[in-house]
């Protein structure tokens, strides 16, 4: 193995770390094994007890610094201010984006087959902490199975009434809905996420308005991804100290990692923030798969830049380590690339991804993810020409910060990156130039 | 004036000369029209519950041709123009006729990197048809579909829009095609995390088989 850690790892003791999101507990997404374990038993205590008025509970999880799980990193307290006076002829709603389609990503679905309830008190103390008294759960249709599974278990919280009118004879009530959408990973992206819940075509919005001035039906809403709800119950359990102790500093907590690629043990792991990526490749995920040499990480979903294995050196997972590396820690969702990987193939398999995906509605990011698609393709065929290369860079230029929503940044991120990465695997693919010189004339540019 | 604005029916029915089901046909049953009322009692308007519907329609009737679209607009109560965009914006509600069960292969990302695109062209010669293609028995559509959020057990493909069958080898995609000829519903496979290997010695759940037996048919069963 060539990898060596040669950075510090942020992650403290985290071969002893104790899982919180998902402990080892058998059969937790059993209501009655989950309040066995102390579950609900934070929201009787948000309910019940004079301390957690509702603005001490936002309070506790701004202490927390719990940033979004969901790719932003947006600290979450901070956005639950963001949430005007309470009116009470104004309704307002939470939700609960689990609409989890980022490329490489699979915590979430793992999250609610084996502890949905933490997901659910979660939303129960977020909607005490902003009255709220509707939330929606937006889980993508794929996802058939967990949403069976998801409203089995809800029924049970209704009957046991954690969940309804006046909930265990407190002046609280709230509702919670799942809502299955249908295949759009745009959907993904809240604005679009509050026309979709809304029955519309699901085209991202113009901010601001933000959500918490004019979500879902022109209310005020909250969007938040499930990770990140499942931290809150833990956070008031424990205090937003021992969160914001946990991992890297700026970016604390427990984070689920998902690794894929060519490694041994692929899969979902529970760890502290800020681990060596080098650790979780050769010490979490089993090294690479029938020893062979690592070529490249994709850090936290598809949209994220790329890092070469000489990257990767020294480099934890966290929001500002992985900034500084040229990355981005995006959802934690790990693509580990073998020597053998073609980056070719693989980045044009990436762009037809954004260009199915793409909604339509702003110009650049329609004909430029289709125009990044056929370039690319073109080099993949060995019909490029070697200054398709600038071309696609240009374009990329083009794409970014023009459109409503980040998608054309997402698709526009890993051409750029990629091409000046592995620049020569892309070069080497291409025909010569049909203009004598026009290489050189290029250099010298 | 009248030949200019074209009534919005006559204009469907132009592009859509034969409807594929009667208006005997065209009806929700007393149960699922209480779940449809259900459904629009959850959002502040009905809009919300259109795309529960279409899933319903798809359901009951296997695609959504327009006359279906415009039976769950009219059910819900919106224009028919707004539960059309609907359905065609979204990928999973089919406009066109698939086989019995619909084989979605995953080739994105870790898929790709995994061999997705080596079990997409096996089904392709397995079954004799491209991607896109429907069986002559009308038995199998192959597709190609963007992330389906299982990639820790790449490769893996998705059936009818319901059960995941993952981990996927050549000889798990033929167990899969003979269980699929059968008549019977691919099991549910609840993924074991690595560190539950560890510190439970498997997986967490104790009831995967009670799941399997509890969890409603898939759609492909129920397609006329």
């Amino acid at each position: 193995m060539e990898v060596k850690p040669t950075g510090q790892s942020k992650a403290g003791d985290w071969k002893n770390f104790q899982r919180v999101l998902l402990p080892p507990v058998k059969d937790l997404h059993k209501l009655e094994v989950y309040e066995a374990e102390g579950g609900y038993q934070t929201f009787r205590d948000a309910l019940s007890t004079a301390k957690w008025t509702p603005p001490a509970v936002t309070e506790e999880v701004q202490q927390s610094v719990l940033r979004g799980r969901g790719g932003a990193g947006f600290p979450c307290g901070l956005k639950w201010t963001f949430m005007p006076p309470v009116d009470e002829n104004v309704p307002r709603f939470l939700c609960c984006n689990a609409d989890e389609s980022e490329p490489g990503t699979f915590k979430d679905r793992q999250l609610m087959e084996y502890n949905p309830h933490l997901v659910f008190e979660g939303i129960l103390l977020a909607c005490y902490a902003m009255s709220i008294k509707t939330a929606y759960i937006y889980v993508r249709g794929e996802f058939a199975d967990w949403i069976t599974h998801m409203e089995a278990e809800l029924e049970k919280v209704y009957a046991k009434g954690y969940v309804g009118q006046n909930i265990l004879g407190s002046e609280f009530s709230t509702e919670i809905v799942i809502h299955k959408g249908a295949g759009a990973y745009i959907c993904g992206e809240e604005s679009s996420l509050m026309d979709s819940l809304e029955g519309k075509r699901a085209y991202p919005r113009v901010k601001p308005p933000f959500p918490a001035q004019k979500g879902i039906w022109g209310y005020p809403t909250t969007i938040n991804n499930v990770e990140t709800l499942a931290c809150v119950p833990l956070i008031l359990r424990y205090g937003g100290e021992w969160f914001s102790q946990i991992g890297a500093e700026r970016h604390p907590g427990p984070v689920l990692y998902g690794i894929s690629g060519h490694v041994n043990r692929p899969g979902v792991y529970e760890y502290p923030t800020g681990m060596l990526i080098t650790d979780l490749i050769e010490q979490v995920a089993g090294g690479m798969r029938n020893g062979k040499k690592l070529k490249a990480v994709v850090p936290g979903g598809s949209s994220t830049p790329i890092l070469t294995a000489a990257m990767i050196d020294g480099v934890t997972m966290d929001a500002e380590t992985l900034r500084d590396a040229g990355s981005m820690m995006g959802t934690g969702g790990m693509l580990i690339m073998d020597e053998d990987t073609d980056i070719v193939a693989w980045l044009r398999r990436v762009t037809h991804f954004y260009h199915h995906e793409s909604c339509g509605q702003c110009t650049p990011c329609r004909e430029g993810t289709g125009w990044l698609e056929n370039i690319v393709s073109r080099i993949e065929e060995g019909e490029g020409n070697i200054r398709d290369l600038d071309l696609l860079v240009d374009l990329c230029s083009q794409m970014e910060g023009r459109t409503v929503c980040a998608l054309a940044d997402a698709a526009a991120w890993p051409v750029r990156y990629t091409i000046e990465r592995f620049r020569e695997e892309f070069e080497a693919r291409c025909r010569p130039s049909l203009v004598p010189g026009a290489e050189v004339m290029e250099t010298v540019e | 004036m009248t030949n200019f604005i074209k009534d919005p029916v006559v204009m469907m029915a132009e592009r859509n000369p034969d409807p594929v089901f009667s208006n005997d046909e065209l009806v929700f049953s007393d149960q699922e029209k209480r779940l449809i009322e259900r459904w629009k009692s959850q959002y502040p308007t009905v809009d919300g519950a259109i795309m529960r519907v279409l899933w319903l329609a798809q359901e009951k009737f296997g695609f959504l041709p327009p006359e279906v679209i415009r039976l769950t607009a009219d059910e819900v109560g919106i224009p028919y123009a707004n539960a059309y965009g609907v359905a065609t914006f979204y990928t999973q509600y089919y406009k066109k006729k698939r086989g019995k069960h619909v084989l979605d292969v995953c080739t994105c990302f870790s898929c790709q990197v995994c061999g997705g695109y080596d079990i997409l062209h096996y089904l392709e010669s397995k079954l004799g048809i491209h991607v896109g293609e429907t069986t002559d028995d009308g038995l199998f559509t192959l597709q190609e579909v963007e992330c389906l959020g299982a990639c820790g057990s790449a490769p893996m493909l998705q059936v009818t829009n319901g059960r995941y069958v993952m981990d996927l080898t050549h000889e798990r995609v033929d167990a899969l095609i003979d269980t699929l000829r059968k008549g019977k519903t691919p099991e549910f496979t609840s993924v074991t995390l690595p560190q539950d290997e560890d510190e439970l010695g498997g997986n967490r759940r104790s009831d995967v088989k009670e799941f399997q037996a509890s969890s409603p048919r898939p759609v492909s069963e129920t397609v006329r």
